[in-house]
């Protein structure tokens, strides 16, 4: 999205957006066209089911000035099953966690080393041989990138990332506030 | 994401449809639901995965008695774009929706131009595509395309029937999302075994799709609140010179009259978009024609000189606003009015917005001013717009040998006295058109303007004149144009369709040529076409043509052009312009409204020189 108007200065704050699809063919395969076809920069998007089987819940994170996704915003409001989108960093206090996993080259020297490094992330290890350790972390997508950060020069290798989930935090519930009558 | 069952929304209670209980193929059920929902004609092709619900109209068709109005009448195009371009042209002149039936695979494909098109015009069209079996599909079968993928990305919506027992529900929500809030194309696409499967008809329901319900509901619902009324007309007190600015939208929410009596209320100018052209009658006072690339010298300037600038059913587009800092740029204030939530602030960020319907909105402002008895005087404002339109008249070369384009487009007008429904192409030809006709009513002035087709006039013609057999349907297209949808012209005369074809023949794809002449030296790659053998006359004399002329000379175009209108039948004529013939005004891409050139025959209000080689060649 271009910006013709050149109001004050960019800000490129966070953005979550927590969007309710109904559970139908094709709903992701449409919404990531529509992000690729109007040039918006999504950093993850997540999709999966809910307890309710006829509703998928997407997650969106991106990095923007907000009349930018605010019209990211809207131009999901135009899907036939989009059911409800919320910007749950305009919405309130939320809570966003993103879980990955993390191959680090190890030598029998390293790996103490490794461990006391890591340690304030409160890594799982997952799998382990004599050449390599897989680690699982799950906090919010800014932690995760700060363990990545930390481990880029000690022998990683390997990276999968989940992006982020985020659910507002407190009683309300997007769900629950899309469908009630 | 994984495939889940959507229950069909049927009311409770037994459905009243006569037909309901009855066993059916699926095929059957397209038919009957298409004719329930009032189709009355389909533009179509067909082919092997489309079969079963061509043989259902045939089978349909001949239940009925030869006279019967609930036939569904067939027209089969040359190619499937032209069937989609007739669905739309059916659709703009009536604001019906048009329908068009195809095959799979390069059937459904050749339909990617129209559904993209009718998408950036929002024209509200059904397309029903065949499809291979749904064990086939994914194999690479013969003749199968994924166009769900293809199409789920040019189309306001896209259905892939799974389960065929959502099929009728899917056909009657298909029109349900094509006229529902901002109008645009929805695409069914059917495989074969659910056309040929057999199940019982419910005769009524809809998919459930409960956000888009919801959102629904409460657009059709909005009303112009009266704290929203008073902040408007404040804007409105405060303005000496306000300005509306219209677009299609206008035309789709049938507010043309809502907007005439909301400007005549007020006195506020009225100045339209391409797609608005008919919103309000062109030959009013308060009517400033075309604004933009190349609109008329008049509306720009009072585009330039408005203090209050009222959008609506418009969308800021680059053809409107090429410099979007510079555009209205003495507007203290702009309002806007959009049922697309998506549209307002998109471009430009507005001090006051309506989302909603435009004939709602628009009644209900004229209401509240009437209520408070708002009268500010704008008489200087409009003397002022009197003046530019007096000073400022579009005009060309009048002292030329050679036919020039805009007096055929004038002397057409005249003859038709405004209210002929006119199609066109895409380039000089559609501009001048634009320019030069007179449009005394909405659904008048059919053309591809957002995606700017090439080939749309003459299928368009073609569905036009269906929907509306009553009125004179003429296309005004160019030589580079018609030839890409020239095998419609058969079509025209096999189905004793009578549109009138007036070809302006320039011997190139003019536009571009201007473009290669202002931005590129004058190195015309690929746009000459001086060495084109076709002979347009013959080619219609072969395909059935009963009038099919050429004129060349000035001095018997207004007598060639009465007896073409007037002719009783399919007509084609092909005048002869002078092929150096350019578009004035033209703001060129990316440039605000004070760089506008005027050519050599419009008056500029200020001297200045017109640089005509400074246009920057990178911008479209």
């Amino acid at each position: 999205m271009s910006n013709h108007n050149g109001n004050g200065a960019p800000d490129n704050s966070w953005h979550v957006l927590s969007v309710l699809v109904e559970n139908h063919f094709g709903v992701l395969a449409r919404i990531s066209a529509m992000f690729a076809a109007r040039s918006f920069n999504i950093d993850s998007l997540t999709v999966g089911p809910t307890h309710d089987p006829t509703c998928s819940r997407m997650t969106v994170t991106v990095r923007g000035e907000s009349r930018i996704v605010d019209q990211i915003r809207r131009q999901l409001e135009k899907f036939v099953e989009v059911i409800r989108v919320e910007d749950l960093t305009e919405a309130g206090p939320f809570v966003a966690r993103e879980l990955v996993l993390v191959k680090v080259s190890i030598t029998q020297d390293s790996v103490t080393e490794l461990v006391d490094l890591v340690n304030s992330f409160q890594p799982q290890i997952v799998d382990m041989t004599l050449e390599s350790v897989t680690l699982q972390v799950v906090a919010t997508p800014e932690r995760v990138d700060e363990f990545l950060a930390l481990l880029e020069s000690h022998g990683l290798r390997e990276v999968a990332r989940t992006g982020a989930v985020a659910l507002m935090r407190g009683a309300w519930g997007l769900h629950q506030a899309a469908l009630a009558e | 994401m994984s495939i889940a069952t959507t229950e069909s929304r049927t009311p409770p209670g037994a459905s009243t449809h006569p037909l309901a209980g009855q066993q059916m193929m699926g095929a059957e059920m397209v038919v009957q639901v298409l004719a329930d929902l009032g189709v009355d004609t389909i533009f179509g092709y067909s082919g092997g995965a489309i079969l079963p619900t061509y043989d259902a109209i045939f089978r349909y068709n001949a239940k009925l008695a030869d006279d019967d109005a609930k036939r569904i009448n067939l027209i089969v195009p040359a190619n499937e774009q032209g069937a989609g371009f007739m669905a739309a042209g059916y659709s703009r002149a009536s604001g019906r929706v048009g329908v068009f039936l195809v095959t799979s695979g390069p059937g459904a494909t050749n339909c990617v131009t129209p559904i993209r098109d009718c998408t950036a015009d929002s024209i509200p069209v059904v397309l029903i595509c065949g499809q291979v079996p749904r064990a086939a599909m994914g194999t690479d079968a013969f003749q199968e395309a994924p166009v769900f993928n293809i199409m789920s990305a040019c189309a306001k919506h896209t259905f892939l029937v799974t389960k065929p027992e959502e099929l009728e529900a899917t056909i009657r929500s298909a029109f349900d999302i094509a006229t529902s809030g901002r109008p645009g194309p929805v695409v069914i696409d059917l495989p074969k075994d659910v056309q040929n499967w057999v199940g019982t008809f419910q005769g009524e329901g809809l998919l459930e799709f409960r956000g888009f319900e919801k959102r629904r509901a409460q657009l059709e619902a909005t009303r112009l609140t009266d704290e929203a009324a008073a902040e408007f007309f404040a804007m409105l007190a405060a303005s000496q010179r306000p300005l509306l600015y219209c677009g299609g939208g206008i035309i789709n929410a049938d507010a043309a009259g809502a907007l005439s009596e909301f400007a005549r209320a007020f006195r506020i100018p009225v100045v339209t978009t391409l797609m608005g052209i008919g919103s309000m009658d062109t030959t009013d006072d308060l009517a400033l024609h075309m604004l933009g690339m190349h609109g008329t010298a008049f509306a720009n300037y009072a585009v330039e000189d408005c203090d209050f600038l009222i959008a609506a059913g418009s969308r800021f587009d680059d053809r409107v606003a090429g410099k979007v800092s510079e555009f209205a740029p003495n507007a203290r204030n702009i309002a806007h009015l959009d049922i697309d939530a998506a549209e307002i602030g998109k471009v430009k960020n507005v001090s006051w917005s309506f989302v909603g319907d435009a004939k709602v909105g628009l009644s209900d402002l004229t209401a509240y001013g009437r209520r408070t008895g708002f009268a500010k005087d704008f008489s200087k404002w409009v003397e002022h717009i009197k003046a530019l339109k007096r000073n400022h008249p579009l005009d060309y070369n009048r002292e030329s040998p050679l036919i020039q384009p805009q007096e055929v487009i004038a002397l057409l007008s005249r003859i038709t006295k405004g209210e002929a429904i006119v199609t066109t192409g895409v380039g000089q030809h559609q501009m001048w058109a634009a320019q030069y006709f007179d449009f005394v009513n909405p659904r008048q002035w059919l053309t591809s303007g957002s995606m700017g087709t090439m080939g749309f006039g003459l299928p368009a013609a073609i569905g036009a004149k269906l929907a509306c057999p009553d009125k004179t349907v003429i296309c005004v297209d160019g030589d580079g144009s018609i030839r890409m949808n020239i095998g419609e012209l058969e079509t025209a005369t096999t189905n004793g369709v009578a549109v009138k074809v007036l070809l302006l023949n320039n011997q190139g794809d003019g536009m571009v040529r201007q473009w290669q002449r202002l931005m590129f030296k004058e190195r015309f790659s690929g746009t000459d076409k001086t060495m084109h053998m076709k002979d347009f006359v013959k080619a219609a004399e072969a395909d059935g043509y009963g009038f099919a002329e050429r004129v060349a000379d000035r001095a018997r175009l207004q007598e060639t052009l009465e007896r073409f209108v007037s002719y009783d039948g399919p007509a084609f004529l092909e005048v002869r312009i002078d092929p150096d013939a350019m578009v004035f005004p033209m703001v060129g891409p990316g440039a605000g409204y004070k760089e506008m050139m005027l050519g050599p025959y419009i008056k500029p209000r200020e001297a200045r020189d017109e640089k005509m080689g400074e246009v920057k060649a990178d911008l479209f």
